[in-house]
């Protein structure tokens, strides 16, 4: 350890840290644009140039080791006068054209410009122009507003570990490039490169125009995409979600995710939702409120008995699929299996061999084996039901749209209870069809392929009256076995997941923002 | 090489100072320009050498040329290390690097084709476009600049009719700037293809270049 002074402040940080990481952890942000946590650091932005006391010019502080006795000064006359210096520099060639690029409110030019730097830049040489150019994949290159950090070429060379991208020509004309046409196709993280770009230089094409930045509230959620659990934010405006960035979590996805996972968001948008509980009444479906859903469903649960066949969705968070569990077992025991796509292979991210889009393209497909479902089907995540369909007992569908089953699902059935999101052709012959919400829209934790358990937090405003699967079903099972209902994620986490073995221990308050892994939990139940 | 008095070795026009044969100047081993077929592979391609005889489709490499190729590669700690030679070789084969010729050579060294194009463009000396029979350098900073380099400049661009950069009709001429040739003593200084010639002067131009014309360099 090492006992340094910055800005005044007397910090002890381990040997080896970088001033700027030092100066992080008492708070100052030292502007910077090449360096990012994790890429290389090139010092070539010049732009975190700190004083340091006797040495005889400003270090940049992303390389400058911190040593024993060292006074710093971020803030010195000397720094700011090079920032703004710097930074004037750096808009010599900007085009200014915030009003309408899609990095304006996000971009770190503007922050530190805006922070630091003059009101008027000097230069009066015209600007040189380089256009668009259109990289390929989903991305979109505007060479003009670029400040050569090179993070992107880093990021393709270190982590994507496929480099396409270079810096090309040099001084005043150099501009990031690929191989002339040959473009970023065929990438699977690339999209990467357009969050780690300081500013609007390389924009994503999914985005472009759609949304301005300051009009985004951001949701940290899970990617639902596959068993990897990536930790992400969820970008919403209008009640949609509007695009989907990866969220730093050092022991799951660090910084990155994949293009698969970041595109695949239109489904939590989707319309022709089920808005309120449907019943059957002769051969059509009929509108009532939760009271007299759930009173009905539960005195035709009581009065037709019978062993319970259950079909769950990985897709569903712990609290769903364990208080589906419930359920079953108040209903008097039967089995609860699911479907599961999965991908003819993985998509490594070769810099990070902890990440990759894995073959599950679900993200609770873990959990669900953990609180003890069967899986069933085949590898397209069709298949696999026909005991449930040709059961003649209760049949509870929880999340699966079961787009592959016949019209005459569970035809058979002496109850047939359907929980989900829209309803496909099988679900028509259910006796009660009940609307739920989405991962986007409630609260929960999925547990990943590695068993993390990871809470995620209502984005969206759930349509009509659909409400989460933990508290419509947590209800039923309340009834049943006369216990308290849970009213919140956390009581239903602690009621019925936390009582199933592999979940032990784990408290839903402490999994925070970062998850905990089930194999080894952050505190012990009873703490 | 020749008997004749060679004015002014080394520069443009005749002046009168000078009364040498080339070969009591450059001594009489001297080669004016490289055999095509490649030359002796201890001459490996570490330094830039321009022919006036360009062949675009050349294959890289073979037969000398091969020879010299390898040689320098165990000249270099990695193959990474061997690119700028290569990519030098390459254009004294064809006469500039295209895209195919930075990519056949990203595959010769094992290098990706972006990496070599960034480093192809990042120097001035490779030619990214083809260039005519002899490119014509002229030295425009500095020294050269206050004895009116912006003229002699002008001059080669009249005498060719072609704007800079541009290869004349005839094939012959492309006129290009040159930042310092590092013959400042000796403005204003042009390079054509491997040779300097020093003190020029717009009136030498159109001599010089009926000499290239007639004569070769």
């Amino acid at each position: 350890m090492v006992t340094l002074t910055i800005d005044g402040q007397e910090v002890t940080v381990p040997r080896g840290t970088t001033l700027l990481k030092a100066a992080e952890s008492v708070g100052t942000k030292v502007p910077h644009y090449c360096y990012h946590d994790g890429l290389s650091s090139p010092a070539m932005c010049r732009l975190c140039l700190v004083e340091v006391e006797g040495a005889p010019k400003l270090q940049p502080s992303c390389v400058t080791q911190a040593q024993d006795g060292q006074v710093v000064h971020t803030g010195s006359p000397n720094a700011e006068a090079m920032r703004r210096g710097v930074l004037e520099f750096y808009l010599v060639n900007h085009p200014l054209d915030c009003p309408i690029c899609d990095q304006s409110g996000e971009c770190k030019l503007q922050d530190f410009v805006h922070a630091e730097g003059r009101e008027h830049g000097r230069s009066r040489e015209p600007k040189r122009v380089f256009g668009r150019d259109d990289f390929g994949g989903d991305v979109l290159f505007y060479g003009d507003r670029c400040v050569m950090c090179t993070r992107c070429v880093r990021f393709m060379n270190e982590v994507e570990q496929d480099p396409r991208l270079t810096v090309v020509e040099r001084g005043n004309r150099s501009v990031i490039d690929t191989f002339f046409e040959r473009g970023l196709d065929g990438t699977n993280w690339s999209g990467n490169i357009v969050d780690i770009c300081p500013v609007g230089a390389l924009v994503s094409k999914d985005f472009l125009y759609k949304q301005r930045a300051w009009d985004l509230d951001h949701t940290p959620s899970i990617c639902p995409s596959c068993s990897q659990g990536c930790n992400i934010d969820l970008h919403t405006r209008d009640n949609l979600v509007q695009r989907l960035k990866p969220r730093t979590n050092l022991e799951v996805n660090a910084h990155w995710m994949c293009d698969h996972g970041r595109h695949n968001y239109e489904f939590m948008n989707r319309g022709d939702r089920i808005e309120a509980p449907l019943v059957k009444e002769g051969d059509r479906h009929t509108e009532v409120g939760w009271k007299e859903a759930l009173s009905t469903m539960l005195d035709r649960a009581r009065e037709v008995g019978g062993t319970v066949r259950a079909v769950a969705s990985p897709f569903s968070c712990n609290e769903d699929l364990a208080a589906l569990k419930a359920v079953v077992e108040a209903l008097g025991g039967g089995e609860i299996v699911y479907r599961l796509a999965r991908a003819e292979e993985e998509i490594p991210l070769k810099g990070m061999p902890t990440l990759a889009r894995r073959r599950d393209l679900a993200p609770n497909g873990t959990g669900a084996d953990a609180l003890g479902l069967e899986r069933v089907g085949d590898d397209d995540g069709t298949g696999g039901l026909e005991t449930v369909s040709s059961h003649d007992g209760v049949v509870l569908v929880l999340g699966d749209a079961l787009q592959d089953q016949a019209a005459d699902f569970a035809g058979g059935a002496s109850l047939f209870v359907y929980l989900g999101t829209h309803a496909s052709e099988a679900v028509q012959g259910g006796d009660f069809i009940l609307p739920v919400t989405t991962f986007a829209e409630q609260e929960g934790t999925f547990t990943n392929r590695v068993g993390r358990v990871q809470r995620f937090w209502p984005g969206l405003q759930a349509p009509g009256a659909a409400r989460p699967a933990w508290l419509v079903l947590g209800a039923v099972a309340s009834e049943l076995t006369e216990a308290e209902p849970a009213n919140t994620a956390a009581e239903a986490f602690s009621r019925w997941v936390a009582s199933n073995e592999p979940f032990a221990g784990l408290d839903y308050a402490s999994l925070g923002t970062r998850g905990a892994s089930m194999n080894e939990p952050v505190s012990a139940a009873g703490d | 090489m020749s008997d004749t008095p060679f004015k002014n070795p080394g520069f443009a026009g005749n002046t009168g100072e000078f009364d040498l044969t080339e070969d009591q100047v450059r001594g009489r081993d001297f080669v004016p320009s490289r055999p095509l077929e490649g030359g002796h592979p201890s001459g490996t391609a570490s330094y830039p050498y321009m022919l006036p005889e360009k062949h675009p489709d050349a294959p890289l490499f073979e037969g000398a040329y091969q020879e010299r190729f390898e040689k320098l590669l165990t000249r270099y700690p990695d193959r990474r290390a061997a690119l700028l030679p290569t990519l030098a070789l390459a254009q004294e084969v064809r006469g500039h690097v295209s895209p195919e010729t930075m990519d056949e050579v990203g595959k010769l060294l094992e290098l990706p084709d972006a990496y070599v194009r960034g480093v192809a463009t990042f120097y001035t000396m490779y030619n990214k476009a083809p260039v005519g029979r002899y490119l014509v350098q002229v030295c425009t900073n500095i020294s050269c600049n206050l004895c009116g380099a912006d003229e002699v400049l002008a001059a080669f661009l009249r005498a060719t009719d072609t704007e800079m950069g541009e290869t004349s009709a005839d094939g012959n001429f492309t006129i290009v700037e040159a930042e310092c040739l590092a013959a400042c003593g000796f403005p204003t200084c042009v390079q054509i293809n491997s040779r300097y010639y020093e003190n020029v002067t717009p009136r030498d131009v159109p001599g010089l270049l009926e000499r290239l014309r007639e004569k070769g360099e």
